[in-house]
């Protein structure tokens, strides 16, 4: 009888694979009530609870059915490359064809992603779990996925998680900041209508973009590439039936195991840890401080500049597709219903991902 | 022991490529944008 009771979970449960259930079990709420990121939120929390169930052995090495998504889907950097390909699918680029100057603005905003960088290592990371922290302030979840399987795999539920949360809570970290650092003049400045982009010069963007950033920098192949060949199936018209399913089917499978995969990272003696709570409070500084560089940046660019760039759209440049472009317009037509900052601030916003990548890519080469 | 050397490195080298590899991609738009311009012209 002994034997048989032995052989069950429930003796062997502990203290922190309960945690780990209300963890779960918060974020699954978060998901459902809240709507917080629930295409992952919902998948995580659930990799998170069954992770944590004694004995079921689902991240035994070589054997559990979750190890076995992780080390194929992750480890083999299958997964964060095909959701880029899904991205590029979804990503429309001509905002930032009409107006190249904003892809600055993308630039500026990988700022916190240094001072983040710069901030683990004073809190005693090493140097390549300091870069998988600070990438979480380009706000991209697939580039920080992809940054810390190859550099702090330890930290993979932490920094994951930590993307994911503060993507989902950027129209909470975001405005108290672009309030801020802008004037009440600034957040009224009308940007003129962008030019309609032709579809050549929509096509021509991902073999461009693919060749100038995979030669500056190759490491960030595996991303860039499979986000411009995604743009390329959407832009030429004549595979429409891969861009559908780049952009859906095979976007949504690759979601569900990205997502159980990294909750299932998420063991109580993997996760309770007190460097998980400087991942996320690093990971918040990097928001914060992406979010006013882009900002400040817009306002730099407006000295030299004889068309004015209203600085609410430099906050979008921290990725975070495309909620970071609606809290810019939401709080340019809060001062000026009439004024339409949507299709600007996708300019930067989406300039942030090729940015993002970009650090990532130095990241892998120099961190590793 | 944290290598700062490498540290302040990667932070150079990797805002640099930022900024230099976006500021590329702004010129190559302009210059693709401009190419396409003249094909277009000649066409008409």
């Amino acid at each position: 009888m002994l034997d048989m009771v032995l052989t069950t979970g429930v003796v062997h449960l502990t203290l922190g694979n309960l945690i780990m259930w209300l963890i779960a079990f918060f974020f699954i709420y978060l998901a459902i009530t809240k709507n917080y990121e629930p295409l992952l939120l919902v998948p995580i929390g659930f990799g998170i609870l069954v992770v944590n169930l004694p004995l079921t052995f689902l991240m035994q090495e070589g054997q559990g059915l979750l190890w076995k998504f992780y080390h194929y889907g992750l480890e083999w950097e299958v997964i964060p490359p095909l959701i880029f390909l899904g991205l590029g699918a979804m990503t429309d680029f001509g905002p930032m064809i009409a107006n190249p100057k904003t892809l600055i603005l993308g630039a500026g905003a990988q700022f916190g992603v240094y001072v983040a960088f710069f901030g683990a290592l004073i809190l005693g990371f090493q140097i390549p779990e300091a870069c998988s922290i600070g990438i979480i302030g380009g706000a991209d979840g697939p580039t920080t996925i992809y940054t810390t399987v190859h550099l702090a795999p330890h930290l993979l539920g932490a920094t994951a998680v930590a993307a994911y949360s503060y993507m989902s809570l950027v129209p909470i970290i975001q405005p108290p900041i672009m309030r801020l650092l802008t004037t009440d003049k600034e957040r009224k400045i009308k940007m003129r209508q962008l030019r309609p982009v032709s579809k050549k010069e929509k096509i021509l963007f991902p073999l461009v973009t693919v060749l100038v950033i995979c030669l500056i920098v190759p490491a960030s192949a595996p991303l860039m590439a499979m986000f411009m060949l995604g743009n390329l199936f959407k832009e030429c018209g004549v595979v429409k039936r891969l861009a559908d399913t780049a952009a859906n089917e095979l976007m949504n499978i690759v979601t569900i195991l990205l997502g159980i995969s990294v909750g299932a990272t998420m063991s109580a003696e993997a996760f309770l840890k007190p460097q998980v709570i400087f991942v996320f409070i690093m990971g918040l500084v990097a928001f914060a401080f992406s979010t006013a560089a882009g900002i400040l940046l817009a306002k730099f660019m407006n000295l030299f500049f004889k068309e004015k760039i209203n600085p609410l759209i430099g906050s979008a440049g921290v990725s975070a597709v495309p909620m970071a472009a609606r809290v810019s317009q939401i709080m340019g037509a809060k001062y000026d219903p009439k004024n339409f900052l949507l299709m600007h601030a996708m300019g930067p916003n989406v300039a942030g991902v090729i940015g993002t990548v970009v650090a990532a890519g130095v990241f892998l080469a120099l961190g590793g | 022991m944290i290598d700062w050397n490498l540290a302040v490195r990667i932070f150079s080298f990797g805002l640099g490529a930022v900024f230099s590899s976006l500021a590329i991609l702004i010129a190559a738009i302009y210059a693709f944008g401009r190419v396409l311009k003249s094909i277009e012209k000649k066409a008409d």
